[in-house]
């Protein structure tokens, strides 16, 4: 039996169907590809499969496509932050509006385009995926061998698959530290987190990077009284600092509190109403709730990933190679499984370069130039060199910036907190970086992103026209700068 | 006291309420025989005839919504000590369905003007504060009047250990599926809130049967089945009444048949499961135990529940929940205590 021709009676027949008899067991289910997890990275593997004419498998542990990011993580989270911006804005323009919103709301009420959303996004993926006729299956996944992989399904009832190749995508969990005594209620981790069904008046967010950046935004623009706390010096320290401190001017403006250096001593939940951090320090920060986001783990506890011949590194991920494949040649694995940058569209790309490779087709080149876009209010996005990598590679670097203030389109939208900061080479020529920060930060870094990829030279701004007005104007108003600073 | 009534006004509101006769199926009547040891499961006619009677009363408006006098009293020794604290408090409200739902409809009632929906007890305390609270459960207890069903002590503190171990469980299911624990723990609290409401109905019933037909016990066996018969519709009209949450309200209403769920679905289906859990975990303890072949036996029917393949829950999360039963006993007979 293979792929192409699933069983009518398979006992883990995708996404409800019943049961009826264990299957494989005795012959295992054979196919080209087996690819574990149906997140963005597992999806891609399986379709770039499939398109080149291998008979694919998806084996998923819940019952819809999608994963983590279209479930609990990014896709929840930005229609949140939707939500908030979208208040922040009626806030920003209510004397003109004559609307007086809301101050304190349910989240519930501020997540009503979610199930919309979702369903939109699961019922879109999962026709994409049968479409290409990738057949799926519903169960936990565990190595037995190599090339043995067993499936139990909810009820229980077991399956066996043999592959050719095998793509591990199982993704990411929020990480729980034992010393924290999350209960999902009072303690929340970033999948919990969501099911809050009031805005508490105060919160605390564990953590500095970005998923604690995003939900302390989102919940201080809410009207919430949220303290950040991390052993950073500021928060997201991998961004651009200048970005950062714009960032941590709008937080602060929004009555939230980041706390750099910290150590905990202890957290507890007082049994009725409130969360205490104990700093080391001696500070104790109190709040309704608590958010931990301190990292996240790989999701590979249940693969029994010994049996086929793989360990994870000291850091809880999978190893892989420029082309996501594992210490066992036909074993890859893609997405957060082998950490960072755990972004969904780098997760995409790592899905299709392992499929591609596997097949024996040229992956192509690995995009150097992959975009950080971070939802956090105000949005952030970096693409290329930071300074401090410009400088290391180049011995300096030039820099030029533009406020959003300076730019017609910042001023008629009320976007005037932005800021654009392009890095070049020591003469002001070669393009090495963009860095943004404001409403809109996360598209117009892919202008940015082309022009890197194309190798251009920032005067490549000038010469060309942008729509106006536009914040794309940021563009030219950066370069102009950077001109001004050339060595003569 | 009654003054306070003046300030809740939804506490009035909700008296007097007709309840009509919407019969549900239960999943719980599935229970594995050899290990029930359950008068529920009583002989057909029994069961018609209480049946057909209690559906009469049901239908006359005969049902009323009582507060369980043993937390009245304590909620009246709380209100005059002035060490009385939060935690007191709270954990007292969470002891009786009745009343948490009660501090619930007055939470949210007008008098309040919540600005927004009010939907656990800790939010309650934590907007209104410990006085206001302490006053709320308090007029709420007061207002509740004497609840008492002579002869049926015993199945009364069942009803009681059930709903307390149906919010027990329905928040370790909550954590499971990483949904919102506190309305889980409502949802499991308050979804058979109709049975102690209905109680003294089929007390009456029964009791009228038999004095007509002069054989006095024939109908007691089908007591426990009647309520589990007819306590989801007693149960909406209370919902109703006292203006519960939706999600507790849908917990009530479709525990058992969360497909027909409008919303909220995964609230019913974790009300639903908790139930099966809290069932199986009342019944046990009436059997002290049981032996290890009837241990497997019930193990055998929580695992093969629809509703756990439902909401995905797999072996091993399931396993996991198994493991709480004790801990979850333990919070029973302490609150029981």
């Amino acid at each position: 039996m293979t792929a192409s021709s699933p069983p009518a009676s398979s006992p883990l027949a995708p996404f409800g169907v019943a049961a009826t008899d264990v299957l494989g067991l005795d012959r295992p289910i054979h196919c080209d590809v087996l690819v574990i997890g149906a997140g963005p990275a597992g999806q891609k593997a399986a379709i770039q499969s499939v398109k080149s004419g291998r008979t694919t498998v998806l084996l998923e542990q819940e019952t819809t496509v999608g994963g983590a990011c279209v479930h609990r993580g990014t896709i929840p989270s930005k229609t949140l932050r939707e939500s908030a911006v979208q208040l922040a804005r009626l806030h920003r323009h209510e004397a003109t509006s004559n609307v007086e919103p809301r101050r304190d709301r349910e989240v519930a009420s501020l997540m009503t385009s979610l199930d919309r959303v979702v369903t939109a996004h699961v019922g879109y993926m999962g026709r994409q995926v049968d479409r290409n006729h990738v057949v799926r299956y519903c169960g936990r996944a565990r190595f037995v061998s190599e090339r043995l992989i067993e499936l139990q399904s909810v009820t229980g009832q077991r399956s066996r698959f043999t592959a050719d190749t095998i793509i591990i995508a199982t993704g990411s969990r929020p990480r729980t530290p034992a010393e924290i005594p999350i209960d999902h209620e009072n303690i929340l981790d970033s999948d919990s987190i969501l099911s809050m069904l009031y805005l508490p008046r105060s919160l605390t967010v564990l953590g500095g990077g970005v998923i604690a950046s995003e939900y302390a935004s989102i919940f201080a623009s809410l009207g919430v009284r949220v303290t950040m706390i991390d052993r950073a010096p500021r928060p997201l320290v991998f961004m651009d600092h200048e970005l950062v401190g714009k960032f941590v001017g709008a937080f602060e403006a929004a009555d939230g509190r980041y706390l750099g250096r910290q150590s905990i001593e202890r957290v507890e939940f007082d049994g009725v109403s409130e969360v205490s951090t104990h700093l080391r320090g001696g500070e104790t920060i109190v709040a309704d709730k608590m958010l931990v986001a301190l990292g996240r783990v790989a999701n590979i506890d249940e693969l029994n990933l010994a049996a086929a011949g793989l360990a994870p590194t000291d850091r809880g991920v999978l190893a892989v190679d420029d082309n996501c494949r594992t210490a066992v040649p036909h074993i890859y694995a893609v997405g957060d499984v082998i950490g960072a940058p755990s972004l969904a569209a780098t997760a995409m790309e790592q899905g299709r370069r392992a499929a591609r490779h596997a097949q024996g087709k040229s992956p192509g080149h690995s995009p150097e130039m992959i975009p950080i876009g971070i939802y956090t209010i105000p949005e952030m996005a970096s693409v290329g060199l930071g300074e401090e990598e410009g400088i290391r590679r180049f011995g300096s670097i030039l820099s030029g910036r533009a406020r959003f203030d300076e730019v017609a389109r910042g001023q008629i939208s009320g976007i005037t907190d932005g800021l654009l900061k392009l890095i070049t080479d020591p003469l002001g020529k070669r393009l090495l970086g963009v860095h943004i920060v404001g409403d809109g930060a996360t598209e117009l870094v892919h202008v940015g992103q082309m022009a890197l990829v194309a190798g251009m030279e920032v005067d490549a701004f000038v010469e060309n026209i942008f729509n106006f007005p536009t914040l794309a104007e940021a563009y030219r108003v950066a370069a102009l700068d950077i001109i001004e600073k050339r060595p003569a | 006291m009654r003054g306070f009534l003046k300030l809740y006004p939804a506490l009035s509101e909700s008296k007097g309420c007709v309840l009509s006769f919407m019969p549900r199926p239960s999943h719980t009547s599935s229970y594995p025989a050899e290990a029930s040891g359950d008068p529920s499961l009583a002989g057909a006619a029994a069961l018609e005839t209480l049946g057909a009677a209690v559906r009469q009363r049901i239908e006359a408006g005969e049902v009323d919504v009582p507060l369980l006098p043993q937390v009245a009293s304590q909620v009246l020794s709380l209100a005059i000590d002035p060490k009385a604290d939060a935690a007191r408090l709270s954990a007292l409200i969470h002891k009786d369905p009745s009343l948490a739902g009660r501090v619930l409809q007055i939470a949210n009632s007008p008098a309040y003007m919540p600005k927004m929906p009010i939907v656990s007890l800790q939010q309650a305390v934590a907007r209104l504060g410990l006085d206001t609270v302490v006053e709320i459960a308090f007029v709420a207890s007061l207002d509740g009047g004497t609840f008492e069903v002579p002869g049926y002590e015993d199945e009364l503190e069942n009803l009681w250990r059930h709903a307390i171990a149906s919010g027990a469980f329905a928040k370790e299911i909550a954590r499971i599926k990483r949904v919102n624990v506190e309305s889980a723990f409502l949802c499991g609290l308050l979804h058979a809130v109709g049975k102690p409401a209905l109680l003294q109905v089929v007390a009456d019933a029964e009791a009228e049967l038999e004095r007509r037909s002069g054989c006095a016990g024939t109908l007691r066996g089908a007591v426990l089945a009647v309520l589990d018969q007819f306590h989801v519709g007693i149960g909406a009209k209370i919902a109703e009444a006292w203006r519960l949450p939706v999600q507790v309200t849908t917990a009530i209403v479709f525990h058992a048949d969360y497909a027909a769920a409008p919303s909220c679905k995964v609230d019913a289906m974790i009300a639903g499961l908790a139930d099966a859990f809290a069932t199986d975990l009342v019944r046990s303890r009436a059997r002290g135990g049981g032996g290890a072949a009837e241990a497997t036996a019930r193990e055998a029917w929580l695992r093969q529940l629809p509703v756990v393949a439902d909401l995905n829950i797999y072996p091993s999360e399931l396993d996991g929940l198994l493991a709480k039963r004790a801990s979850v006993s333990q919070i029973v007979e302490s609150m029981m205590a």
